[in-house]
């Protein structure tokens, strides 16, 4: 059997000493779409921000495993390097740091760590390109500040241009549907289809099943108050469509 | 009987008319009045609201002499010349004219560009000019006046383009006892003309010194006057200075004041747009580490209608270091359609580190449209997760948010060799940072 791309075991999870995540179980094998839904406060963004390594918030038990190996020593940009990307929900601005600089000082990180040469110039613009045209961001856009100024839409396809250009392994998706017009989330959808591939897996945090009709994942698990709930393949996200999340509210205090 | 602070500068003025070369009467006449005038007003405490938030101990317990002449090499300087804008350049070190290691514009004619002690007898005007802009009755702009040695005069007739910009370093070095140094700048840009002046104040080596310098800027009818000034003195160095700025009808002075190190540096910026028109952009950047102290007090007067004005100060503090920022705008009674903003943002890069600021609004008339607004705080949290995030390690994600703080104040540079140098300056400064 191979070892899962991710692996996490019953995590818990706390921020100021609260605790928020309460046994969290999931499995993501390498080629995988997993969806996440759930309600508001049901610790989704908690999930997605301790795989990232944030600083506030406190595993107190379980594990999480990524290629097999526990990264919750790991440093985000540690865990960055190692192939872990995380898409913001909501993109962070940096003022007087353009798109372009700010992506090359960070995609010559990722590849000094893994020992490769750094891009030169000629070979980053030319990237820049290939991966602008694929999530449809305009060029003018990236030599501004990052996501300074940017509307909501074009904050989204930032981050999924990031996704592309740095290629992660692991991809991660913070609510990035949320707040987009349907032409911004079909350049989405088609970002992250394009970039399916045999080696990488992606986590799809979302709140509505609408992305799920362009992104078509192979499981769907539903967190409810800081557990997974309920895991099924992608017809579950059409039930949570249809009928809510009270049924599974009802399963789960019955189960 | 105790010595107090002026008797002490009275040994001092003293001690330079010994030294200072024969000159014009006007020009002795013109110091002992200054004199008398810096022993009348005394130097200011911090009772007086202007100066709460700067001590001048360093100054007013310490006995200076006048700065000492002193060999320098032209590459000594090397660190501190600019690339790209070295074609016109006035060294003096420690308050003297050094011809070796300056380079005199050779024309156009109307320009003139020369230092202060040569032109005294010669320049039509400078009589009636020199120490008449700066308000007399501000007790280190007095002192200057009488103590001033040399500077730089840089003057320009009607219609003049010269953008290549003049360079003035003063420059100290190898002095023994504390020792004064007084430079003085004056600007005056006839109608329609177009000049680029630089001011580097520079500390070649460590020693206890006092730097008070004065530098006026008279922009005429429609001219543009871009000015930069640079301040790299040594950590035992006190710096004050009084930067008088007059700008006439349709003019346009932008000025850049960039403090890099000193010890103590205080910096009045006094801005008065005399006429219809006038635009004045006054922005500075403190790079404060260590107990450096910098000070910056800002008035801009708006005397006449139409007139615009634009305020962005911004201090990036580390270590014990402290900034103060005050900027005034006073918008006189008639100056209708005057625009006039303010931002001050610090930023705090240890829980030691200090910033102090105060906005202030004075308006007379109704039709204006006036802004001001002041931040301080550290670096964003979620900034520095989301640049980790994508691969920069925490060091490299402070610095390069740190670097893009800074680097808003530097980026409205409008000369562009300094723009450049300085942003090499900031990317070495905040060492991690990736190359271009």
């Amino acid at each position: 059997m191979t070892t899962p791309l991710l692996e996490i075991k019953d995590l818990h999870v706390s921020v100021e000493g609260n605790e928020i995540l309460h046994g969290v179980d999931l499995t993501v094998n390498a080629g995988e779409v997993h969806a996440i839904m759930g309600t508001n406060g049901s610790g989704k963004s908690t999930l997605t921000k301790v795989i990232a390594g944030h600083p506030d918030y406190e595993v107190t038990k379980g594990d999480v495993l990524y290629n097999g190996k526990s990264i919750l020593e790991d440093e985000p940009e540690e865990r960055a390097c190692a192939g872990i990307f995380l898409a913001f929900q909501y993109p962070v601005e940096v003022p007087g740091v353009s798109n372009m600089y700010f992506l090359r000082s960070a995609l010559n990180a990722q590849r000094k760590s893994r020992g490769e040469e750094e891009l030169s110039g000629a070979e980053f613009l030319e990237l820049v390109k290939e991966k602008a045209k694929l999530v449809d961001i305009d060029q003018g856009l990236l030599n501004r500040s990052v996501n300074e100024g940017f509307s909501g839409g074009e904050k989204k396809r930032n981050e999924i241009f990031q996704l592309a250009m740095l290629a992660p392994t692991l991809a991660i998706l913070d609510e990035t549907d949320s707040g987009l017009d349907i032409d911004a989330l079909k350049t989405v959808a088609n970002g992250v289809n394009s970039m399916r591939d045999p080696a990488r897996g992606f986590l799809l945090v979302t709140h509505y099943q609408r992305l799920l009709n362009y992104i078509e994942p192979d499981q769907v698990h539903v967190l409810l108050e800081g557990r997974v709930a309920k895991s099924g393949g992608k017809e579950l996200a059409l039930q949570l469509e249809d009928k809510g999340y009270a049924w599974i509210e009802e399963e789960a205090a019955t189960a | 009987m105790t010595t107090t602070t002026t008797d002490r500068f009275a040994h001092t003025y003293t001690l330079l008319r010994k030294a200072l070369p024969d000159e014009p009467a006007w020009v002795s006449e013109l110091r002992n009045e200054a004199f008398e005038n810096f022993r009348a007003l005394g130097l200011p405490t911090v009772k007086h609201e202007e100066w709460r938030w700067t001590n001048l101990k360093p100054i007013s317990e310490t006995e200076f002499v006048p700065a000492e002449p002193a060999d320098v090499s032209e590459s000594q300087l090397a660190d501190y010349l600019i690339e790209g804008a070295d074609d016109v350049r006035l060294v003096f070190v420690n308050g003297r004219f050094t011809e070796s290691l300056s380079k005199l514009p050779a024309g156009p004619d109307g320009l003139v560009v020369a230092p202060i002690s040569r032109v005294l007898d010669s320049e039509e005007g400078l009589q009636v000019k020199l120490a008449r802009f700066a308000e007399p009755t501000q007790p280190f702009t007095a002192l200057n006046t009488a103590l001033f040695t040399d500077g730089a005069y840089i003057r320009a007739g009607n219609a003049l383009t010269f953008d290549t910009p003049v360079h003035v370093l003063y420059v100290s070095t190898n002095t023994s006892s504390p020792a004064l140094s007084s430079p003085r700048t004056l600007v005056l840009a006839g109608e329609n003309t177009e000049l680029r002046v630089i001011e580097s104040f520079v500390g070649l080596d460590a020693g206890q010194r006092l730097t008070n310098a004065v530098s006026e800027i008279v922009a005429k009818g429609n001219a543009n006057v871009r000015h930069v000034r640079l301040l790299r003195e040594s950590a035992e160095t006190s710096h004050v200075s009084w930067n008088e700025i007059n700008v006439e009808r349709d003019a346009n002075v932008t000025s850049h004041s960039i403090n890099l190190s000193a010890g103590l540096a205080r910096n009045d910026v006094h801005a008065v747009l005399a006429a219809e028109g006038a635009h004045c952009d006054l922005n500075g950047l403190v790079l404060g580490r260590n107990n450096e102290h910098f000070d910056n007090h800002i008035v801009v007067d708006h005397v006449r209608p139409h007139g615009s004005s634009n305020q962005l100060y911004r201090a990036v503090v580390d270590d014990k270091s402290r900034s103060v920022f005050a900027g005034k705008i006073i918008v006189r009674q008639g100056a209708n359609a005057t625009d006039a903003q303010q931002q001050n943002n610090n930023l705090l890069l240890s829980d030691t580190a200090k910033v102090d600021t105060k906005p202030q609004l004075e308006i007379y008339t109704d039709d204006v449209k006036c802004s001001h607004g002041a931040t301080s705080g550290q670096l964003d949290p979620e900034a520095v997760f989301f640049l980790r995030c994508r691969g920069l390690d925490e060091t490299a994600a402070r610095n390069l948010l740190t670097y893009a703080f800074a680097n808003d104040v530097i980026e409205h540079i409008k000369i562009d060799p300094v723009r450049v140098a300085l942003e090499k300056l900031m990317t070495e400064r905040f060492a991690g940072l990736l190359g271009n």
